[in-house]
């Protein structure tokens, strides 16, 4: 494990934290956009928009993918279902303020934390549990 | 219910249920390989998407927010990818993440002037709370993960 120093924190907080601002500024301009125009629209472009990360991923994996059939199904089913999620995501968006959209829909773990449960056998943390009964309290808040 | 909590729950099923590709994903392929691969699954839907709507009608300021708000996303990902590999504890790095809607949160209330109420903020909090804490998993869960892989690989050498 490397802990290179940058300044004042290890690198990979540094790149924890630019995750951060990139994906909370994703959400504003979710927002934006939804405002703007269609669901479907903004997914279009949106995908557009992703492209030239995928080329740098793909450039820095020396242009080869690993063919492991199964693993590309999950890969690939996994954009499809991210791009229906998108899409409520913006209908979402469009309807209700950004500030309860965007953290009510970053309670999705709590469906993986069930089907890890359910089809891997993986079981629920402590922490996950407190996840879980804060999830409840957002749900019965939000769904008054 | 609300149509946009009808909404929000479609985004939680789905990106939920990516959750669980992502790990049955990542025990068979790299995560750069996997990354290609949702990639390419979200330009299948592309065609579809096209036969619903144009983005010929769409302003010059649609444009940008649309294909910055892609380019976000696929650079917040990019960048959780470069702290675990510079030697981040999945553990730690991946709830801190979590933490993102709070930006959103923030930009929503200074920039579009949204406020909410007292009820609202509980339920907000509560709901970025629970997002950290759901995506904790516990570095022994991570490594079994890891050790079933590096298994599967050796096995289908």
């Amino acid at each position: 494990m490397t802990n290179s120093k940058s300044g004042l924190a290890p690198r990979w907080v540094l790149y924890a934290l630019l995750c951060i601002f990139w994906w909370g500024v994703w959400g504003f301009l979710a927002k934006l956009g939804s405002d703007l125009m269609a669901p479907l629209q903004l997914q279009v472009l949106f995908t557009m928009g992703m492209i030239p990360v995928a080329l740098i991923v793909l450039v820095r994996a020396g242009m080869k993918i690993q063919t492991d059939k199964l693993g590309a199904i999950y890969g690939i089913l996994n954009g499809v279902l991210t791009g229906l999620g998108l899409l409520a995501y913006y209908s979402a968006m469009g309807r209700q303020k950004a500030a309860i959209v965007g953290p009510v829909t970053s309670l999705f773990p709590l469906i993986t934390i069930a089907l890890a449960f359910l089809f891997l056998r993986e079981r629920v943390n402590r922490v996950q549990a407190a996840g879980i009964v804060l999830a409840l309290i957002a749900a019965v808040i939000f769904s008054k | 219910m609300d149509n946009w909590l009808f909404y929000t729950s479609i985004a939680i099923a789905c990106w939920g249920a990516v959750g669980l590709l992502q790990k049955l994903g990542t025990n068979r392929i790299s995560s750069q390989s996997l990354l290609c691969w949702v990639s390419i699954g979200f330009l299948i839907l592309v065609p579809f998407l096209l036969q619903g709507t144009t983005i010929l009608n769409i302003s010059v300021q649609g444009l940008l927010i649309g294909l910055t708000g892609g380019l976000a996303n696929g650079l917040g990902s990019w960048f959780l990818f470069r702290s675990l590999e510079s030697g981040a504890k999945a553990s730690v790095a991946i709830p801190m993440t979590a933490l993102y809607p709070l930006l959103t949160v923030l930009l929503a209330l200074i920039f579009l002037g949204e406020r909410l109420t007292p009820l609202e903020w509980v339920g907000v909090l509560a709901a970025l709370i629970s997002g950290v804490l759901l995506s904790y998993e516990k570095e022994d869960q991570l490594n079994a993960a890891e050790v079933a892989r590096s298994a599967k690989t050796h096995a289908t050498k």
